[in-house]
């Protein structure tokens, strides 16, 4: 005692892949852009 | 004190101006969310719900950019206290448990839920921390042909982790 160090293979790699299907809601609707939008469209 | 959107500043140096409307949040928020100013997507969602409480997009935007954040303890808050919000949030609240490694706690909310590409993703990354190795490569090789990113890499640790190396060169040629 203490045993002897030895060399233990790396761990592999793990990707958090799950955050990737973590994401915003659509909101373009919700802003004044898409208003401005409608009233151009109006005008235009 | 906290640096202010220029909307804000505007709105109190000209105190009769109404305060900003709810598009116009949603402006800046989308503009944050845009930026990844996590931390200021927040705020703003904040601003959204003392307006319009239990607004399921502000909700949702809130949630996600506090995971953004890395503030896994007050995305779990915030979804606790959404409990009006139609918006199924089990899959997020599993993958804070997760992140909380709170593994156990994150696979039963899990196996309540019907199973879907995302829930099953989470899974095998939960049951390979829990080191269920075998579990967790059948769960990859289920979702082969769901074309996720780079899970190969997740099914090869898999595989190596439970002694079956001589797996891998065929796994990544069938690729």
């Amino acid at each position: 005692f203490p045993p002897a160090l030895q060399s233990i293979p790396r761990n592999p790699i793990v990707l958090d892949l799950a955050d990737s299907f973590i994401d915003f809601p659509s909101i373009e609707n919700r802003m004044k852009k898409d208003k401005k939008g409608f009233i151009s469209r109006l005008w235009g | 004190m906290a640096p202010k959107t220029k909307e804000k500043l505007k709105a109190a140096a000209a105190p009769s101006q109404p305060p900003p409307s709810i598009e116009d949040l949603f402006t800046s928020l989308n503009r944050h969310i845009q930026r990844s100013e996590f931390t200021q997507a927040v705020k703003v969602a904040n601003q959204v719900l003392s307006v319009a409480p239990g607004d399921e997009d502000a909700v949702r935007c809130k949630v996600v950019a506090l995971i953004k954040a890395d503030k896994i303890e007050d995305a779990l808050s915030a979804i606790q206290s959404a409990q009006k919000v139609s918006f199924d949030f089990s899959f997020y609240k599993a993958y804070c448990l997760y992140r909380q490694n709170k593994l156990d706690e994150a696979l039963e909310l899990l196996e309540k839920q019907d199973k879907t590409q995302s829930g099953m993703l989470l899974e095998s990354q939960i049951l390979y921390r829990l080191g269920k190795m075998d579990s967790c490569v059948d769960i990859c090789r289920n979702l082969q042909r769901a074309k996720i990113d780079s899970l190969e890499i997740n099914l090869v640790a898999g595989l190596v982790s439970a002694g079956r190396a001589s797996e891998v060169q065929g796994t990544l040629d069938a690729i």
